[in-house]
């Protein structure tokens, strides 16, 4: 079938790319001034020559490049990741164990954010010139313009400090003991309230912006019109027309910012203290723990690749008009 | 007595008796409670849990928990027993016995023996970075299960410091003698098996390490406590924040003086230097001796001239850190206090750098330079690293700050020897032989940081250190140190600012906080709350 | 990644035509004065309101920017007062950092760093964008699909973590942070820009000038491109906007240049004292907040003024 066939070759494109991404970096990471073995070096306080060319052998670090590529290249099709030159556990376990935190916190951020600003977007769009329209433009730039740590950090002053309503950083208290029993839960929610809502404002401003702007537009086009005058009655012509052409540019935002994730997580992690691949990364290179840097990266790159293609498929799925490139 | 008790007499008993209880109540109140979770908590990653390989303060909290060592030190440099229930010095210093206690397990259940101590002692020689520490040890005999003998070539009375929790973490040969490389050990990280009071639970890279009370340890009703959860995050505010709403109830090596001014005012907090006597942490500035016009020994005086150390001391450090004026910490007992200090006095830096030949130039100029800081400490290093700046632009030395933009990048440029001045933070580490000989020794010119980066040589210097390093009369060892941190302070290979001003800051409802010379970096076994 | 529908704007009203009147009684609308588009634009510009708050802001924080060291001289890594001194006092009027550093000295001096990385990695993306959009749109077939492949792979890349390791690997000075966010930003410039050119490519007037024999070079740069210019300028005012978070973003995680003070750098070293000195961070923050918004209410301005006349074209 035509769809499989497309479905097919783009996940092929999909594969080159993130093998494009990971290639690109570990050349980059490798020729480039520095060594992870300087930073063990230092770390444990100094090493002699002989050690550290013992270590770089061992991590095959004295291989011409292009070997060192093939190994790695060889290892992750089969899923190893390497270790961490800083913990010196296996790369895909440190990313696995926190990839929980991130997503929890993405996805009640884009949740929260697609939730509340669809519904104040569509609210001023029927009285586009209203006080409440003003007001929650100006709240959606607020989200939008202000660099995301700066508002983290002055949530963090208004409601972990001045009034000690929310913790102040990390996943969970710190004498938990995790579980996952209702308590825990609770926990975690307690935790993830101001974190969840400084991300979410970023992205709160393009929602509410786009669902405005759809709403208006689209109320007002011509095809609406059309289906007016056919005399089909408000209610299909709203669920029908006006719908599915304004949720289109909104699934497309949710797939763009999927695909931009790792920025606002780098972001927010780092000033809430929350364990996730974000400050995994912020960390590793800090460190120069290359193995830990590129899977991320390796991971990042694949669930943008995947958020796109499910993105097109959404298109396609919803508006077959649309051709694809 | 089968009569009854007149009235009046069973009054009289029964009033003695009360009493007799109330003599006897406070000793019975002073059993320490036993229970409880202490949450303790670090800024800084430990990278796995073996001390044995793996030198700081990171690994050393953990670890010194999970691992037991043959001594350990009371807050006046007194060894005291711990897997070592006796020990002596061989009078020619070449050899220390040690006696083990009897009946000592790991974790698992199996003996430690002299076996394991030998395999320990001689893995910390192959492994842990510092190699003066170890570095005459030949080998350790084992004439019996309960018996190591330390044989060294040459003698070394630095080998009892050497035997501290931090520095001599006794391990299981039976777990890490297979052969592996111990520094990349699989067992450093999980499924530990270790000698000390308390037992791994959990090791999560980067966020916390939890340990639980073990019930075996070898002295008998300790640990008090059942658990200890050490959480790390890599900002201080949130620590203190969770100290000061009790969810954290210890937090070590807490430093930046602000918040040592906060917990200070809170009445629930105790604060303590105490605990850091050992560790000897100084901040300091150092020369890259190579470079012109560093290598002039006027500069570098001048350059001391410029710096107002009670400033730094008041109002940077908010009064908390100690001035520094020599190699050797104030608190070790061999520093002296007849050192060439330099006050403060922008005049005779003036004069200094006329004198050197450096003129300044219209602009007021007379030679640019630059300055590296340690990355992760910016209350100690940059800090002083900016003021540095003002204070030597007032004089006319154009100074600019370089930040790395993380540990390698710094440690880069102190191994390459790319840089003009740096700060830096070193510690003392006990005995000068472990932590301050390697700055000073020309033979310890290395491209490694925390070694001679600073390319001094002073032949003098060198006879008197290694002579001092071998000598067991602590008095004769003393005066050498003497004439070394004279002849150190003059020739200035390094400007020393100030001790790091580690405190130790604790929920008041904890008692026997660790307060030894190694402070914090001790077991926990006799911790416990109120 | 497929190009997403436009949404789709309003058009005019159908004039109401009565039944049964003939089309030729019906008065033609009166002809409509052609104006000079740019001249149109501006207009349109100008009676927008936020669109003249933003410029009005933008002009203030230039003006602090470039005027503010020169009529205010100080050194804003020098250790003014006593630290961690609230604001409104009469030796540091927003109050001093951890240091003792005057914040409203950082204020002054901070915004020329951060709006010069913006400036200049938002010209560099444009430029870079624009250059690969017009040569994919224009030529289209097995150099547009090479071009694309570029493009996607750039925007797979995650942003911040590549230009931090960039900035990292190449020690951070102004120049490698503004290559670094220069080199990841431009792919949504590259794609507006091709689907400009490809609408472009066929139209009437650019296939006449390509009969009379003009070169491919004149065609893409004198041509199309100026045709295609207003998206392209709204693209590239967003850009700054972008680049001077972006910039912020890096200087916060402790990755832009310290020898050069920047409201991100700012508020990145005050970050573990925010808690004693709030005003540290708050604002530099506020300071950022409003050239970005600013930035952006011209944007959407200029998105306004200029995207309707392309609508009627």
């Amino acid at each position: 079938m035509n769809m499989t066939r497309t479905l097919l070759s783009r996940l092929l494109q999909g594969l080159a790319l993130v093998l494009a991404v990971v290639v690109l970096n570990f050349l980059l990471v490798h020729a480039a001034p520095g060594d992870p073995v300087e930073t063990i070096a230092g770390a444990s306080g100094g090493m002699s020559d002989e050690l550290k060319a013992q270590l770089r052998s061992q991590y095959g670090l004295d291989q011409p490049l292009p070997v060192q590529l093939g190994i790695y290249l060889g290892k992750i099709v089969q899923g190893d990741l390497g270790f961490s030159y800083f913990f010196n556990l296996p790369v895909a376990g440190l990313i696995a164990e926190r990839i929980p935190a991130t997503l929890l916190l993405v996805v009640s951020a884009v949740l929260a954010a697609f939730v509340i600003g669809t519904t104040l977007g569509v609210l001023s769009a029927r009285k586009p010139n209203g006080l409440l329209s003003q007001t929650i433009t100006v709240l959606s730039l607020v989200g939008f313009a202000a660099p995301v740590f700066w508002t983290g950090i002055m949530l963090v002053i208004l409601l972990a400090s001045v009034w000690p309503i929310f913790p102040v950083s990390g996943l969970r208290s710190i004498d938990a003991t995790g579980g996952g029993g209702a308590r825990d839960m609770l926990d975690v929610l307690h935790h993830l309230v101001l974190p969840a809502l400084t991300l979410g404002l970023v992205y709160l401003a393009q929602y509410s912006r786009l669902a405005r702007a759809s709403m208006l537009d689209v109320l007002g086009a011509d095809y609406i019109r059309t289906a007016r005058a056919k005399g089909l009655s408000n209610r299909v012509v709203l669920y029908k027309h006006a719908l599915r052409n304004a949720v289109l540019p909104v699934v497309t935002i949710l797939g763009l910012q999927f695909g931009n994730v790792m920025a606002g997580a780098i972001l927010v992690e780092t000033v809430f203290n929350w364990p996730g691949l974000g400050r995994l990364a912020f960390e590793a290179v800090l460190r120069r723990d290359y193995p830990s840097v590129l899977g991320v990266l390796l991971f990042s790159s694949i669930v943008v690749v995947v958020m796109n293609q499910l993105t097109d498929l959404c298109y396609r799925l919803i508006d077959p008009r649309i051709k694809t490139s | 007595m089968p009569v009854s008790l007149p009235f009046a007499r069973r009054r009289a008993l029964a009033a003695m008796a009360l009493l007799a209880a109330a003599i006897a109540w406070p000793a019975a109140a002073e059993e320490p409670k036993r229970g409880g979770t202490l949450v303790f908590g670090s800024t800084q990653s430990p990278r796995h849990l073996n001390g044995a390989v793996q030198s700081g303060i990171a690994t050393a909290l953990p670890s010194t928990q999970l691992f037991a060592s043959p001594l350990r030190f009371d807050d006046k440099w007194n060894a005291q027993p711990y897997l070592a229930e006796s020990w002596s010095l061989a009078p020619d210093g070449k050899s220390l016995t040690l006696n083990l206690r009897r009946g000592a397990v790991f974790h698992d259940g199996k003996p430690i023996t002299s076996e394991d101590v030998a395999f320990s002692i001689m893995a910390i020689k192959a492994n842990h970075p510092f190699t003066t520490m170890l570095g005459p040890v030949e080998k350790v005999e084992t004439p019996d299960a309960q018996t190591a003998i330390i044989r060294m070539s040459t003698p070394h009375p630095a080998i009892v410091l050497a035997m501290s929790p931090a520095l001599c973490p006794i391990l299981p040969k039976h777990v890490y003698g297979d052969g592996q490389d111990l520094k990349s050990h699989p067992r450093n990280s999980t499924n530990v098996v270790g000698s000390g009071p308390f037992r791994l639970v959990e090791f999560k890279p980067g966020q916390r390490v939890v340990m639980e009370r073990f019930d075996k340890f070898f002295i008998a009703g300790r640990p008090y406590l059942d658990k200890l959860i050490m959480n790390i995050t890599p900002d201080t505010s949130s620590l203190m924040l969770s100290l000061e709403r009790g969810d954290l109830q210890m937090l070590p090596f807490a430093s930046v003086p602000t918040d040592l001014q906060r917990l200070a005012k809170n009445p629930q907090v105790q604060l303590t230097p105490a605990g850091y006597e050992g560790i000897g942490a100084l901040n300091w500035l150092a020369f890259n001796l190579t470079k012109k016009p560093l290598s002039d020994v006027k500069v570098r005086k001048a350059i001391a001239h410029t710096l107002d150390k009670n400033f730094i001391s008041k109002a940077l450090m908010a009064g908390f850190a100690k001035p520094a004026d020599g190699p050797i910490v104030a608190s070790s007992p061999f520093a002296v206090n007849d050192l060439v200090r330099y006050p403060v006095d922008l005049k005779k830096a003036v004069e200094l750098l006329d004198a050197a030949g450096y003129k300044a130039g219209a602009n007021g100029e007379r030679f640019k330079l630059s300055i590296d800081y340690l990355p992760g400490a910016d209350d100690q290093q940059k800090t002083v690293a900016e003021y540095i700046r003002t204070q030597l632009k007032k004089v006319g030395i154009a100074v600019e700050v370089r930040t790395s933009a993380d540990f390698p990048a710094w440690a880069k440029r102190m191994a390459t020897k790319d840089f003009d001045m740096s700060m830096d933070s070193v510690f003392n580490w006990g005995d000068p032989v472990i932590g301050v000989h390697r700055t000073y020794l020309s033979t310890n010119i290395k491209p490694i940081v925390w070694t001679n980066t600073q390319s001094y040589s002073n032949p003098q210097i060198d006879d008197l250190l290694n002579t001092a390093g071998g000598l067991l009369d602590p008095v004769k060892r003393k005066a050498y140190y003497a004439t070394f941190q004279k002849v150190v302070t003059d020739e200035l290979p390094i400007v020393f600012i100030n001790q790091i001003p580690y405190h130790t800051a604790a929920s008041k409802k904890l008692a026997n906080v660790p307060t030894s010379i190694w402070g914090p970096m001790s077991p926990y076994d006799e911790v416990h709350f109120k | 990644m497929s190009q997403p529908v436009p949404i789709p704007r309003r058009t005019p009203p159908l004039r109401a035509v009565p039944a049964g009147v003939p089309l030729a009684a019906i008065e033609p609308a009166p002809p409509v004065k052609v104006e000079n588009p740019t001249v149109e634009a501006l207009r349109m510009f100008a009676r927008n309101p936020s669109a003249i708050a933003g410029m009005l802001m933008l002009a203030a924080v230039l003006l602090v920017a470039i005027a503010g060291p020169w009529l205010y001289p100080a050194d804003p890594f020098e250790i003014r007062a006593a630290p961690m001194t609230p604001p409104l006092n009469e030796d540091a009027w927003l109050g001093t950092d951890y240091l003792g550093r005057d914040v409203l000295t950082t204020l002054i001096y901070g915004g020329r760093a951060t709006l010069l990385v913006g400036a200049v990695a938002a010209l560099l993306s444009v430029l870079i964008g624009i250059s690969v959009g017009a040569l994919a749109g224009f030529y289209g077939g097995p150099v547009d699909k090479l071009l694309m492949r570029v493009t996607e792979f750039f925007q797979v890349l995650p942003a911040l973590l590549f230009a931090m390791v960039v900035v990292t690997l190449f020690s951070p000075t102004l120049v490698t942070v503004t290559l670094a966010i220069g080199v990841v930003s431009w792919t949504g410039t590259a794609r507006l820009t091709r689907a400009e050119f490809m609408r472009f490519r066929d139209l009437e007037f650019v296939r006449a000038e390509r009969s009379i024999g003009a070169r491919d070079a004149r065609l893409i740069w004198k041509v199309i491109l100026p045709n295609a210019l207003p998206p392209l300028v709204v693209s590239a005012t967003l850009a700054v906007g972008a680049a001077i978070l972006f910039e912020a973003g890096l200087s916060f995680l402790g990755l832009g240049d310290p020898n050069q003070m920047s409201w991100g750098l700012m508020i990145g070293s005050s970050r573990q004292y925010v808690l004693s000195t709030w005003w540290a961070v708050a604002f530099p923050g506020a300071a950022i907040f409003v050239t970005v918004l600013a930035v952006s209410l011209i944007g959407d301005g200029l998105n306004d003024a200029l995207n309707p006349k392309l609508r009627e074209r």
